[in-house]
């Protein structure tokens, strides 16, 4: 692999706060601003409801204000919840009505009105109030509240209400159109659609039902909102569930993954990035071309140029935007399918909701996310479907050979369009579990055949026919005319949502913690593996050491990642291949990262002594010398090396001989190897022995550098190279010689150097010595103290908290006199030598264990010390937990305080019963009748005393 | 060799093959036109692998190719020991108008004479042919039905960007020569081929059939049900993708 990703290890557990983010669809990019304006977040215990024609109960649930939005889910999660832009908020009135009920009524932009009763206790409703009110105030500061007007007119939806809305329409006459919307609507509608308007829709409408389907719509937006403002009530997500009409689809699936957000606060950026970047290539846009033609290519829009650029400019955006995802295969289909029913731009910003946040890590180069997930939908049959599991393990079929394109191409390769479509629909409606539903779904109703298949060729045939049959009748022979109108499809939809409902968010989210260090580690393992094979030359190493060198490489990444490569333009068409290759190559940056990993004196190590513990802190060394190495490595001149030129690099210093290292360190500093140092370069040169030598104990090493200076001026001087030997026209035989001039040869050089006996020893043995091809030992030593702060500092193991410890410490050690920095040496071979006094008293036995003279190898020191306070990287949910703030932690004690207690909450959410007169919604067309509008009771866990209120409230006049 | 294997002559053999190879350099048309004897010029990219079966009759044996055509793009690298675990041939194709596919294919031979099956059979081809033959566009394909639609695939592949007038030859960037000698020091059987036309394609896979272990099949297939199959169950544990390549035996052959 020659491309090395460190999202891996980088990967953060999201907070409970990004979880509900997550929850709400509201990308971070946008409440980050909010965040700079200080507004904080708050939620809030809250009973919804709705004003005006809607008839729906009211729902018990959680109010949140998470600038710049308010969002609400009900108790259950799933019922009822919203996410409204404040912006999209004209109004915000207190209820009068009974004593002690603390009510708002939001009145929305196109004059829908909410009602929600604030359940906790006053002061914390009030705080409420005023930090929701401070949030209006700056999002009309920003101009956000104008933004709305002009943003729905390319909406879809505001087209199909307008004719029947008053309000909504007087409020978009009034403004007159301004500049046109950025994007691209087409010339004849104000709003955004997809190709499908040109080249049809797939499916043949009738069948797909669309007129009463639009009609159905029609009816929810006018009631419950639309595109800003949708509030989705459970009849949303049956509508959902149904399939959503095409028309609309593209419409709703950026409502629903909330990827309108991000077009929203984003105008104008999608043509502004492939503006930008025009005319530019890298090995993405060389991948985009070659599938162009090999997307949806049955497709008529896909045969037209139109169809092609558009995908072309969507693919391509998206690649400038996440240069270091680029353009993974399975985009260009789904990116085609979403351009049916949507604009580029629309597609544009959908595609970032999918790889970002729906699946993430599934295009990434690693593809982790689908790596990950294929393990946790095996674990989840292992869980649900556990006899075949079991049967799939005795026959050796691996689930993922089929599974693996379901994910990752979202059906769309595997089934034929319109079913795709509408388990698209619900991916973007109920979030990615869906897809593990519905695979669960398709292996249980196949459940029989698949105990009879023998291998994985039989497991896909198996699936291949089950998909082409999806049109079919569940039941053929069933003598009841309903029952026989039921299609597979509709089966399986109906057992994905009904029996494994089970499977929640949350059992993903579990899962996917519970196997992701196990995929990481197999990547990584994998990936390591496939950069030594492709190196060219192991040179002298072994395959662990160069295993070691990539682990070096890949923690330097870790630290100061690299550039996204980016493809230079083909010099000339015959290249020999290997020039057009994406390659991770690193900078200086983080090259001294990488080196400090791998040579001693390429780190500054601080041993600390403060009275509570001792701990050594690393730094990375920056030195001219240091730069110098990564120029003499950079064989290739490209201002980056690679890690073959990492390998090569350290082979040609790590297996030296003296004579052999005294050239080498001879050639570093020769710059135009012309075989001879100047003066400047002999200076050059002591300077970074000085730099090697510089935490060595005592003067030792300094005199000898000194006398190195000496002597190789006295030499240098008596032994003048003769110009007319060395044959240079341009240089005249000067008695004086100039500090650019070439002054110092290697013979002399070594001369100089054999002088010395510190010298000689140091190009024997040290210089190679330094490097190291093992861990370096862990950041801390054994604490000497294993009390009180013991005790904490295993409890606070994040590297922040950390951080914070050793500095609190090393406060107190300060304070008390006890604190102390010692350097640890590079070398340290002459420091028992020369002042063993003083290093005993400074040392303890177990620091002088510097790595380079050790005998227990780092490896042993790093798995033997239990200390407690050694970082544990695994450690995440202890470190959660320790993250509390201390203000939130008094939040959370008030809160516990004043809140009075919830709402009897009723337990039995998921009572199965009672759904089938869900169904009839009074549509004669018996749209909703489809059995698969099924969906789970929803119960708003109210009292019946609670609803009354509720209803009173929609009435109640506001507070003057 | 493989016709003398004495009681296998009536009965089918299963040959698990797996294609690999950088992405768009042919593979699945490769496979398109052994299995369906069809040329498509707008092929979707493949998604994870596709698996095709097709029978081919070797003298007085069938063999039955159980086909695993991978995704060809760097990123789904990882992917690929999940497909070519237990195969007993693989195909590693690459594109004779672009010198870079040679060098992916190398870097594939060289995974799977470390991590696959040690007897495997390997064979490179290099694909597109019809785009270096100066005949071959004008003089239309030997008697395939579906020449019509070829007419619009020149925007379809990459290598085809050549103005028509230019002298085909240019566009070849892997000399035969230099593939050949290559694969005859890796011990590969080698083809170039041209899945439009379908010169050379039979031909992989008939080779492929002769230089079988047949034998050796049928004795492991008898013995344990699967070939392989016994020794390779504790990978099969470890999970869905397994990228351990082959669990146990991965480790000690390739000690990285
Ligand atoms: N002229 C010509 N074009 C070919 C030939 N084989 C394949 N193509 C074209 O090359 C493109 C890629 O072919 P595929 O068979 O999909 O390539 P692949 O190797 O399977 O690609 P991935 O699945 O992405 O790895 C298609 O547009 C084909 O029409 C050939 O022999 N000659
Ligand atoms: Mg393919």
């Amino acid at each position: 692999m020659s491309t090395i990703s460190t999202q891996l290890r980088t990967f953060k557990e999201p907070t409970k706060e990004q979880l509900t983010q997550l929850f709400f669809s509201i990308p971070p990019s946008i409440t980050a601003r909010s965040e700079k304006d200080g507004l904080e977040r708050m939620e809030i215990n809250a009973v919804l409801s709705l004003s005006a024609e809607a008839e729906e109960d009211s729902y018990a649930g959680k109010l949140y204000l998470i600038p710049p939005f308010l969002s609400f889910a009900s108790l259950d999660r799933k019922s009822c919840r919203f996410t409204l832009p404040l912006c999209t908020i004209r109004r915000v009135e207190r209820l009068n009505a009974r004593a002690g009920i603390y009510a708002l009524s939001l009145s929305l932009w196109h004059g829908m009105k909410i009602v929600v009763q604030l359940t906790s206790l006053r002061p914390t409703a009030d705080l409420f109030c005023s930090m929701l009110r401070d949030a209006l105030k700056a999002e009309l500061q920003h101009g956000q509240m104008k933004a709305v007007r002009n943003f729905v007119k390319t909406c879809y939806s505001e087209t199909l209400v307008l004719s029947t809305s008053p309000a909504a329409e007087e409020e978009l006459e009034e403004k007159t159109p301004q500049e046109g919307q950025e994007g691209s609507p087409s010339n004849d509608t104000p709003y955004h659609v997809g190709l499908g308007l040109k080249f049809k829709f797939p499916g043949d409408p009738k069948k797909l039902r669309e007129a009463s389907k639009v009609k159905l719509w029609t009816t929810y937006l006018k009631t419950h909102g639309r595109n800003l403002t949708l509030l989705r009530y459970p009849q949303c997500t049956r509508l959902v569930q149904v399939g959503l009409p095409n028309r609309l689809r593209g419409e709703m699936w950026e409502v629903l993954s909330g990827s309108l957000f991000l077009r929203f606060s984003n105008p104008g950026l999608y043509e502004q990035i492939l503006e930008d970047n025009k005319g530019r290539t890298s090995t993405s846009t060389e991948d985009i071309e070659k599938d162009l033609h090999r997307s949806l290519p049955e497709y008529s829009a896909y045969q037209s140029e139109e169809g092609i650029s558009a995908l072309r400019r969507v693919l391509q955006a998206y690649s400038f935007q996440n240069p270091e995802l680029g353009y993974c295969q399975a985009m260009n289909i789904l990116a085609a399918a979403l351009l049916i029913y949507m604009s580029e731009e629309q597609a544009f910003w959908l595609l970032e909701v999918i790889c970002d946040r729906l699946l993430p890590g599934y295009y990434s180069t690693s593809m982790h996310g689908t790596l990950l997930d294929q393990r946790v939908f095996e674990s989840l049959v292992q869980k649900c479907l556990p006899i075949i599991h079991d049967y799939f393990q005795e026959v050796d079929v691996q689930l993922s050979v089929a599974s693996l394109p379901w994910f990752l191409s979202l059906f769309i390769n595997s089934m034929p369009m319109v079913f795709a479509c509408r388990i698209i629909d619900c991916f973007f409606c109920m979030g990615p579990k869906v897809l593990f539903q519905v695979g669960l779904a398709i292996l249980k109703i196949n459940g029989e055949e698949l105990l009879k298949i023998q291998d994985d060729g039989g497991f896909i045939q198996l699936m291949r026919s089950y998909f082409a049959s999806l049109g079919n009748s569940a039941h053929p022979k069933s003598p009841d005319p309903r029952a026989r109108a039921i299609t597979r499809f509709q089966e399986l939809l109906l057992v994905s949502f009904r029996e494994f409902a089970i499977i929640t968010d949350d059992t993903i989210h579990n899962e996917r913690r519970k196997f992701r260090s196990e995929i990481v580690f197999s990547i990584e393992s994998f990936s390591k593996r496939a950069a030594v094979r492709n190196l060219k030359s192991l040179e002298r190493f072994t395959k662990e050491q160069a295993g070691f060198i990539y682990d070096a490489l890949y923690r330097a990444m870790c630290v100061v990642p690299p550039p996204a490569p980016v493809m230079t333009p083909v010099p000339s068409l015959i290249s020999d291949g290997n020039e057009e290759k994406p390659e991770t190559r690193i900078g200086l940056r983080t090259f001294r990262v990488f080196l400090s990993e791998v040579a001693t004196w390429a780190r500054d190590e601080k041993v600390i002594i403060n009275g509570f513990q001792q701990r050594v802190d690393r730094e990375v060394a920056e030195h001219e010398f240091i730069d110098r190495l990564f120029y003499f490595w950079d064989v290739s001149c490209k201002g980056a090396l690679s890690f073959q030129d990492l390998v090569s690099g350290l082979d040609g210093v790590m297996f030296n001989d003296l004579m052999e290292n005294i050239e080498w360190f001879f050639n570093l500093h020769d710059k135009n190897k012309d075989g001879y140092l100047t003066k400047d370069e002999v200076l050059t040169l002591s300077e970074s022995l000085l730099f090697i030598f510089r935490f060595e104990i005592g003067d030792a090493y300094l005199g000898a550098v000194s006398r190195f200076m000496t002597n190789a001026f006295e030499y240098g001087d008596a032994l003048l190279p003769q110009p007319e030997e060395k044959g240079e026209e341009d240089d005249a035989p000067l008695p004086d010689i100039g500090h650019n001039q070439p002054y110092l040869n290697l013979a002399t050089f070594r001369m100089v150097v054999l002088a010395d006996e510190i010298l000689e020893s140091f190009f024997e043995t040290d210089l190679s010595a330094c490097f190291k091809l093992e861990p370096v030992p862990m950041m801390d030593l054994p604490s000497s103290n294993n009390g009180f702060l013991g005790d904490l500092i295993s409890n606070i193991a994040t590297d922040d908290n950390k951080k914070l410890f050793n500095r609190f410490t090393d406060r107190i050690g300060q304070t008390i006199g006890k604190h102390q920095v010692i350097h640890r040496p590079a070398i340290g071979r002459y420091t028992k030598l020369d002042e063993p006094k003083a290093r005993e008293s400074l040392l303890t036995p177990s620091m002088r264990q510097s790595p380079s003279t050790s005998p227990t190898s780092a490896t042993d020191a790093a798995v033997r010390v239990p200390s407690p306070s050694s970082v544990s990287t695994s450690n995440l949910s202890a470190a959660e937990a320790s993250k509390i703030s201390p203000l939130s932690m008094v939040k959370n004690a008030n809160d516990a305080l004043m809140e009075r207690p919830q709402f009897a909450i009723d337990d039995a959410l998921d009572d199965d019963g009672d759904t089938d007169d869900e169904f009839g919604l009074g549509e004669d067309d018996g749209v909703m009748d489809e059995v698969d509008a099924f969906l789970e009771a929803h119960d708003s866990g109210l009292t019946e005393e609670q609803r009354e209120l509720a209803k009173d409230l929609l009435n109640a006049k506001p507070v003057k | 060799m493989a016709e003398s294997g004495s009681g296998a002559a009536d009965k089918s053999v299963q040959v698990k093959l797996v294609l690999l190879g950088e992405a768009a350099v042919g593979k699945s048309s490769i496979v398109l036109r052994f299995v369906s004897n069809e040329f498509q010029a707008n092929k979707e990219p493949t998604i994870g692998a596709a698996f095709l079966t097709q029978k081919c009759r070797l003298e007085d044996r069938v063999l039955r190719y159980e086909i695993w055509d991978t995704a060809g793009q760097e990123r789904f690298h990882s992917l690929a020991p999940m497909y070519y675990r237990n195969a007993q041939a693989a195909v590693v194709v690459y594109d004779v108008t672009k010198a870079s596919s040679l060098e992916k294919a190398k870097s594939w031979v060289k995974e799977l004479q470390r991590q696959a099956n040690p007897n495997i059979v390997i064979a490179l081809a290099g694909n597109k042919l019809d785009l270096v033959q100066p005949s071959s566009s004008s003089s239309g394909a030997t008697s395939m039905p579906e020449s019509e639609d070829e007419a619009d695939d020149a925007t379809a592949t990459p290598g085809e960007a050549a103005a028509p007038g230019e002298q085909p030859e240019s566009l070849r960037q892997v000399p035969r020569d230099e593939a050949e000698a290559y694969a005859k020091e890796a011990g590969l059987l080698f083809f170039e081929t041209s899945a439009k036309t379908g010169e050379g394609v039979v031909e992989i896979f008939t080779e492929i059939a002769k230089k079988i272990p047949i034998e050796h099949i049928l004795a492991s297939s008898r013995g344990t049900g699967r070939p392989g199959a016994a020794g390779r169950s504790g990978a099969a544990q470890e999970g869905g993708v397994s990228l351990e390549e082959n669990g146990a035996k991965g480790k000690d052959a390739c000690n990285c």
